[in-house]
């Protein structure tokens, strides 16, 4: 496609080969991507399961956590989307890792317990998109349930006009339990996201599309491997944490956390 | 190459970013520039196809993803040099 639209591929595919090496993976390390759409948004975005799996065979990438795009469906509590959703994992055992979606203003107790009697290991929350507040009572239940059912929770967390800090300061004051993971490093708004979860360590931030000073000012052990495909890509999500780790000084040990131990100890064994 | 040199690659390709993800025109003079900016740092190779792709077809979402991709690169490898990490 991008070779009738007149680009190089030789000199693409030589920069994502570049990019790729840009992190020295660690022996042994099973990298896991924890930010993945699947479906088509209504923003036009689209990534279907025998795609992804292609782009984490081509990157060394063991398994996704995957989500739905923003695609409510007609119902408006995203049902179908999540059960498509469980459906790819299950034609993919072990590289995808399904995630099911709600909105906190809708019937979303219902919709979680659909997703995981159909599979589904977690729960994706996206204020912006779905106009609701972190710290609204709505979504404090659906984080509640989740975590209840033992579920990590992403958010999506960064590239808003409003403070983040405060609103999951008060979200983890109400369910200190919860396993969140806070999406894009908190980009945006990252000083104050860092400061009001500090005292939380099973609150992560997720490095995808994430800003490079942000994620070189945590720890590794609060940091995990994503790519937001289809809005990322994998080469330039590696090429990010590789630049991280050079900035940071990382050891192997750490590069290996984040790029999987850290998401394999939230989720509780389930991935690869 | 200076401080100064470097933040300059990286406030051009920050702003290209963002007028990538918005679909504004103006990236492609954005890219141009930060490409300019960069030529001769780590990041020069990555912002320079950026921005000869996106020349190339302005009008192609396949190739807008392609060149924010590379852009992205681009604005880390600035990023990393600045802050010490440069390979």
């Amino acid at each position: 496609m991008l070779g009738a639209a007149g680009a190089d591929v030789d000199a693409l595919a030589g920069i994502e080969q570049w990019a790729r090496r840009s992190v020295v993976v660690p022996d042994g390390t099973g990298i896991v991507d924890m930010h993945v759409h699947l479906g088509i948004d209504r923003d036009g975005h689209a990534l279907g399961a025998d795609d992804l799996v292609r782009d984490l065979d081509a990157n060394g990438i063991a398994a996704a956590a995957a989500f739905p795009a923003d695609e409510p469906g007609a119902s408006g509590d995203f049902r179908e989307a999540n059960l498509r959703v469980c459906d790819a994992a299950t034609a993919h055992p072990g590289r995808i890792i399904p995630f099911c979606r709600v909105d906190p203003a809708g019937p979303f107790e219902a919709v979680m317990e659909e997703a995981h009697r159909g599979g589904a290991r977690g729960l994706k929350l996206h204020p912006v998109a779905q106009r609701f507040r972190p710290e609204s009572d709505p979504c404090v239940a659906a984080v509640r349930l989740a975590t209840d059912m033992g579920w990590p929770v992403v958010f999506h967390a960064g590239f808003g006009a409003r403070p983040l800090g405060p609103a999951f300061a008060a979200l983890l004051e109400r369910v200190p339990s919860a396993r969140l993971i806070l999406a894009h490093g908190g980009r945006g708004d990252h000083r104050a996201l860092a400061a009001a979860t500090a005292a939380y360590p099973d609150v992560l931030f997720d490095t995808s599309i994430a800003a490079l000073p942000d994620l070189v000012m945590l720890p590794p052990e609060r940091l995990v491997f994503g790519s937001d495909r289809p809005y990322g890509d994998h080469a330039q999500a590696l090429h990010l944490v590789g630049a991280a780790a050079r900035v940071a000084g990382w050891d192997a040990a750490a590069l290996r956390a984040v790029l999987g131990g850290n998401a394999r100890r939230l989720l509780g064994g389930v991935a690869p | 190459m200076s401080a100064p040199d470097v933040l300059r690659v990286i406030a051009l390709a920050a702003q290209a970013e963002m007028a990538l993800v918005r679909r504004d025109a103006v990236a492609g003079p954005l890219l141009a520039q930060a490409a300019r900016a960069a030529d001769g740092m780590p990041a020069g190779h990555v912002l320079a196809e950026a921005a000869r792709l996106l020349r190339a077809a302005p009008e192609r979402e396949a190739v807008r993803q392609a060149a924010l991709s590379l852009c992205r690169m681009g604005l880390q490898e600035a990023q990393a040099d600045l802050l010490g990490g440069a390979p």
